[in-house]
């Protein structure tokens, strides 16, 4: 059957314009759920960032709640998603994102970029940052606020030790001999600054994951249902973290802090420190002295861990909603926002277009280091993240630990770890 | 004999001291790095410039000024409402015979047994239902049947001697004046000790206010606090404790200006 071209046109205009109702005209509200992890105004400029949207595209409201930490965060939506009641949109750790398909909480952005240019916007991200967000095939988070960890040198201690200030160590082989000339001891035998720093309380598994990584085997398949604790590889790099306080005296012995690393650093009790680019705004603004940002040293390769939050989408909204939803996303991911959540937090910007705009490269002229965490990304991989992921991530911690603090050897306390997450991961094999 | 009691006594005080010093001590650094630029957080010089602009960056990072409010609006409506059902239902199950007082009692008691955290997910709904989310009622609510304090009225609406409940019904009076007029005077120990748990609990309570809340209008401090947990770029310390201290100060100073009071009504409260 045929029917006449005006028709054809008229229906065709009809449908546009049912399509334009639905997704304009119509007031939607959407909630949006966001952590903070930096210091500072992160949830003004999230706030800000937000209003800015909402007084372009009037028809849109937006409200940005606050949701504590990572934790807090990924807790109030599954608590709000079983009353009924989930955010349209939340950034939750990249990792989640076993744990938040498990519960069929969230959707996959595919279904959303129909469009030529959606699809550009989706592929636009570093594929690093990417290996945490797809899994069989589909897209479920959008990066945004992602780091990854560096390498941070104290030149003066580096000169003090008669090593070149501008040059921090490229291997493990030079990071130890580096840390050995750079350990200093009073008159009395004490140690008054060491090497290096990695620092181990809390989730030693991410700055472990570097040094997995440098000897080239991930710890994770990209289904999440498999680890690979107990690969040789994996005991080796454990057993140079444990050597590196042991064998080799450059690292304070036992768990190491996290949250004083940086305050270690600015005090000279440690000459070197492994931390995540978002200190990068503190270390600038408190070390007493001229310091370096580099790369993490290397052994079979470079490498290091990816982290941080991406953008999730809920189910249980309307498609109105959903739509707007993923309309505020592509635009706060977008080159300009991007810049401005990266100046003002000292997260890596996710997308390549970023690095490109004005405002950024003002930023990186007037404070390189900010460059390196970008270059870095070619070597990076996707953090530890699998199904049930909280437990896996657990049982992994507990077993560098017991290595670190010397209740167990390096094998046999990942051999113990292996068996127990594959106890809890065959399910879903 | 005087011997071993002067050891006992010494024993005693230097325990109480060595205590005390152990409970003391995170104040003490609390205080020292809030009112010390960053630099001194660990090294303790005497001599070091105190400062407040610590005090002043914590107060800026949250609209703290609302929050304490909240906060206040939100513990006196807990407080207000426990008293209230408390009071009743302890009463009936002090002093009433009534079929199925045994089994409902040891419902009440039930609650005791059963953390509040499990049923988040069941309280969201219910909120849900009524249309509270994000209100301050919806943050009290699932707490002011409290069986602790339904326990703790009835055990002492218990020890009321009988004598006197029966003088005050052969004077006339009618059952609610012989709960105001008798019994809830004679349990004031009991309501100003409960009050100070409920009020420093729901104080410092977070997971639940977090979840249930989404604006500034709603918010308690505990979760402005939380804007300063920043594992991402390092912990300030100096403003963490300052934002601590502030926080904490209206509870930590009722206590101290009430000490004396509110030691005795524990003892008095625990010695009947």
């Amino acid at each position: 059957m045929f029917i006449s071209p005006i028709k054809r046109t008229l229906g065709a205009a009809a449908i546009a314009m049912c399509a334009s109702t639905a997704a304009f005209a119509e007031d939607v509200e959407l909630q949006f759920y966001f952590p903070v992890a930096v210091g500072g105004a992160a949830a003004d400029t999230i706030q800000a960032l937000t209003d800015e949207y909402v007084a372009n595209n009037p028809s849109v409201k937006i409200d940005a709640v606050y949701a504590g930490s990572y934790q807090d965060t990924v807790a109030k939506v599954l608590t709000a998603a079983r009353g009924g009641d989930a955010p349209q949109l939340s950034v939750i750790l990249s990792v989640d994102m076993f744990t938040l398909l498990d519960e069929d909480l969230i959707l996959p952005f595919d279904d959303f970029a129909t469009t030529a240019e959606d699809k550009e916007w989706l592929n636009g991200f570093y594929p690093s940052f990417m290996e945490n967000s797809r899994t069989g095939g589909k897209t479920y988070g959008i990066p945004f606020q992602r780091s990854t960890p560096v390498l941070y040198w104290n030149k003066e201690a580096f000169k003090e030790a008669g090593l070149d200030p501008n040059t921090p160590p490229a291997t493990w082989e030079e990071m130890v001999s580096m840390g050995k000339k750079l350990v200093k001891k009073n008159a009395s035998g004490e140690v008054e600054r060491w090497g290096v720093r990695i620092p181990s309380s809390g989730f030693p598994y991410w700055l472990f994951q570097g040094l997995s990584t440098q000897n080239d085997v991930i710890l994770a398949n990209n289904d999440g249902n498999k680890t690979n604790f107990d690969d040789p590889k994996v005991v080796e790099a454990l057993q140079y973290l444990v050597d590196l306080s042991g064998k080799y005296g450059v690292m304070a012995p036992g768990i190491i802090e996290w949250g004083s690393t940086p305050k270690a650093f600015f005090e000279g009790q440690t000459a070197m420190m492994w931390t995540t680019t978002g200190n990068l705004t503190n270390v600038r603004k408190n070390a007493p002295f001229d310091f370096g940002v580099g790369m993490l040293p290397a052994n079979k390769r470079r490498g290091a861990p990816t982290g941080g939050g991406n953008f999730y989408m809920f189910k249980g909204s309307t498609d109105a909603e959903l739509k707007a939803a993923f309309d505020f996303i592509k635009w706060i991911t977008g080159p300009e926002q991007s810049a401005k959540w990266t100046i003002a937090t000292g997260y890596v910007a996710p997308r390549p277009a970023t690095w490109e705009t004005d405002a950024m490269k003002a930023y990186t002229a007037d404070f390189p280091p900010a460059l390196v965490a970008r270059d870095q990304l070619e070597y990076a991989v996707a953090e530890l993240s699998t199904y049930e992921n909280q437990r896996i991530t657990r049982i992994f911690n507990d077993a560098l630990e017991a290595a670190i603090t010397g209740k167990k050897t390096p094998e046999e306390a990942l051999k113990e770890a292996q068996q127990k997450a594959d106890a809890i991961l065959k399910a879903y094999r | 004999m005087i011997h071993a009691s002067a050891i006992d006594r010494f024993l005693n005080t230097f325990g109480s001291w060595a205590l005390a010093l152990l409970w003391g001590l995170p104040l003490a650094f609390a205080i020292w790095t809030a009112i010390h630029p960053a630099e001194f957080e660990a090294n303790f010089e005497l001599l070091a410039p105190l400062t407040t602009v610590n005090f002043v960056k914590a107060w800026e990072a949250a609209p703290f000024a609302r929050y304490f409010l909240n906060t206040f609006i939100l513990v006196t409506l807990i407080l207000a409402c426990q008293f209230f059902l408390g009071t009743l239902a302890a009463f009936a199950f002090a002093r009433f015979q009534f079929p199925g007082r045994g089994i409902l009692f040891g419902l009440v008691l039930l609650q005791l047994l059963v953390m509040p955290d499990i049923l988040i997910v069941e309280n969201y709904q219910t909120m849900r239902f009524f249309n509270l989310v994000d209100t301050i009622p919806a943050i009290a609510l699932p707490y002011i049947a409290s069986g602790f304090g339904i326990f703790l009225l009835r055990q002492t609406f218990m020890t009321v001697p009988k004598e006197l409940d029966e003088a005050a019904r052969l004077e006339g009076a009618s059952t609610l004046g012989l709960l105001w007029r008798v019994y809830v005077p004679l349990a004031k120990p009991t309501y100003l000790a409960y009050g100070l748990v409920s009020v420093s609990h729901h104080w410092n309570n977070f997971l639940w206010p977090l979840i249930i809340t989404n604006s500034v209008e709603t918010r308690p401090v505990t979760v402005g606090l939380s804007v300063f947990a920043s594992t991402d770029s390092g912990t300030e310390w100096s403003v963490i404790n300052a934002a601590t201290l502030m926080t904490s100060a209206p509870l930590l100073i009722g206590f101290l200006l009430f000490q004396r009071q509110f030691v005795q009504s524990f003892m008095r409260a625990g010695i009947k």
